[in-house]
């Protein structure tokens, strides 16, 4: 590919991205989001009052200040100009910061092979086309926010590790890594495989000043929060209900584990289906809209069904995402084989980070069973996108024949994977 | 004999091998219990999601000639100390129908009643919030 088409096609996705999530940012009405009442409560009160809510005001209270001190500036300004809905500049904050992830997944391929313009596409494309980051990005929730913060300190690590971190490596990431974590808790494990293999570098080294640039600047901008959840609520990590005190074992059965309904994502992927069911449950509103909070109207008016072609499209989308599913997952696998084997920090930290997270994710949803399902969304998993888009990319790049059919062969398969998931991803 | 190198195609080759292990394994646990369960109808799931997920008692409806009529079958329980009847129904005409017909009873039935989707819910006592947000928990 030539430098021209590369750049002309980079272009176009993002231009293409940027219409998208901003058509539908202005098009999903912001209450259809979860948490929405809340967020808007919180971003009242920050930037109103200039203080955290309390936990009698908002269910969120347990989520870190940035986005809703940002969503809240815009919404006064929207209030101040008479701008209806005044959450709308929200929306449009997470879909600019959805669009950074995509821009995230394209550079951090691009620092891991420089020279292969076909891998750096797909990652972007792969990045861009993910269902539940098209989603998020017209909520009014700070989890693409989180995202873009916490991939870019994961591209700032990567790209520092294929070099040798600097100084300024440690403390860049330690203020993306920081504000990722004033935004979301799910920055966390993304922080914590970046320390490790910066720590594991810092050791063949012999240098260990980035390392503690990461951890001084992270420990400055996310620590007073962190003390703060510590000291008001006895948890660094509190949410918004105390955890179950039975053993960890016994809080979910086994079909959580199982996922006994698995078929069920490619006949009827919506809820209540295989609620609490954690691989389809997961799968289903990763590649579709499980919970109906898309584009489907709000509960179905009296006398009205579920229309089956509510259904249908996300049955589709759920055919149309095993593909890239196994890639994603062979990418993670193949990136974490091929950093042991060649001993490189760079190229192992993105699966780290994936691994992280989805083990920080389990956790989480073991810890806080409940009965509605709310604790298993496919959006708490977006800072992992990066780092599974470009494992997914690594993987085709890797695997296909050399030469130009297969390239163009894979470039057919992705636009027409695009194309078909379009009617569900424009509002 | 000196271990082969791993290239990239190679760790391509094990991670897609790894992932349609895990993805495989996967699907076979959802065929297993796809071939040993029969297809539940609504009703099945609905008596299900209270009982099990909602921890409700769940009974037959009886002394309602209305729910009884529901194509779906109907159920009753207890959400937070109110009592409901559910009826089940399977198209839309089917839901209008059993509206008019609780609506003829007259009294405060409209207060107490709801229809959404597949579902007709006749409450003793108009319900609050959370009882609607619990009920609508357990719609398929």
């Amino acid at each position: 590919m030539s430098l021209r088409s590369y750049r002309m096609l980079v272009a176009a996705v993002l231009v293409a991205e940027a219409t998208l999530l901003t058509w539908n940012a202005w098009r999903f009405d912001w209450l259809r989001g979860y948490d929405a009442s809340g967020n808007d409560l919180y971003a009242r009160v920050v930037s109103a009052d200039l203080r955290l809510p309390t936990v009698a005001e908002t269910s969120v209270w347990h989520t870190p200040p940035l986005w809703f001190g940002l969503a809240g500036a815009l919404r006064r300004m929207s209030d101040a100009a008479g701008w209806e809905p005044v959450q709308r500049p929200g929306q449009l904050l997470a879909a600019a910061a959805g669009l950074a992830v995509c821009v995230v997944a394209f550079l951090l391929a691009r620092a891991l092979w420089p020279e292969r313009r076909g891998l750096h596409l797909l990652a972007l494309v792969l990045t861009a086309a993910s269902p539940a980051l098209v989603r998020a990005s017209a909520m009014y929730h700070p989890e693409t926010l989180a995202a873009a913060l916490a991939g870019g300190g994961l591209l700032v690590c990567v790209r520092g590790l294929r070099t040798g971190p600097t100084l300024a490596t440690g403390a860049g990431a330690g203020a993306l890594f920081g504000l990722a974590a004033l935004t979301r808790a799910w920055a966390l494990p993304v922080l914590a495989a970046a320390a490790v293999v910066m720590a594991l570098d810092a050791r063949g080294r012999g240098s260990w000043r980035p390392l503690l640039a990461l951890a001084a600047v992270t420990a400055v901008l996310a620590g007073p929060w962190l003390v703060n959840e510590q000291l008001a609520h006895g948890s660094a990590l509190a949410f918004n209900r105390p955890a179950p005190e039975t053993s960890l074992v016994e809080r979910r059965p086994a079909s959580f584990y199982l996922g006994p309904r698995t078929l069920d994502v490619y006949r009827h992927p919506v809820t209540p289906a295989f609620r609490n069911e954690l691989l389809p449950h997961l799968y289903a509103d990763w590649w579709g809209d499980w919970a109906l909070t898309w584009d489907t109207p709000p509960p179905p008016a009296p006398g009205q069904l579920l229309g089956q072609g509510v259904v249908t499209a996300r049955v589709r989308q759920d055919a149309l995402g095993l593909v890239p599913t196994l890639l994603a997952l062979a990418g993670i696998v193949a990136l974490g084989l091929l950093a042991l084997a060649r001993r490189s920090a760079a190229l192992g930290l993105p699966p780290l980070a994936a691994i992280a997270v989805a083990l920080a994710y389990v956790l989480f949803a073991v810890r806080y069973p409940s009965t509605d399902g709310d604790t298993i969304k496919a959006t708490y998993l977006l800072v992992a996108l990066p780092a599974a888009a470009v494992g997914a990319a690594f993987v085709v790049d890797a695997a296909r024949p050399a030469g130009r059919a297969s390239a163009i062969v894979v470039g057919v398969a992705v636009a027409a994977f695009v194309v078909a998931q379009l009617p569900f991803l424009v509002l | 004999m000196a271990p082969r190198p791993l290239t990239e195609a190679r760790a391509a080759r094990l991670g897609l091998l790894v992932a349609v292990v895990v993805v495989g394994a996967q699907l076979v646990v959802g065929a297993a219990w796809s071939l040993s369960h029969d297809d539940p109808t609504e009703l099945d799931l609905t008596r299900r999601c209270f009982s099990r997920e909602m921890a409700l008692r769940v009974e037959g409806t009886t002394g309602d000639p209305v729910a009884a009529a529901a194509r779906g079958g109907t159920l009753t329980t207890i959400v937070e100390g109110n009592l409901v009847t559910i009826a089940i129904v399977t198209s839309s005409g089917e839901a209008e129908r059993l509206r008019a017909a609780y609506l003829a009873l007259g009294g405060d039935v409209e207060s107490r009643l709801e229809v959404r989707g597949r579902y007709v819910r006749l409450w003793r006592r108009p319900p609050s919030p959370s009882q609607r947000r619990t009920a609508a928990g357990c719609e398929y």
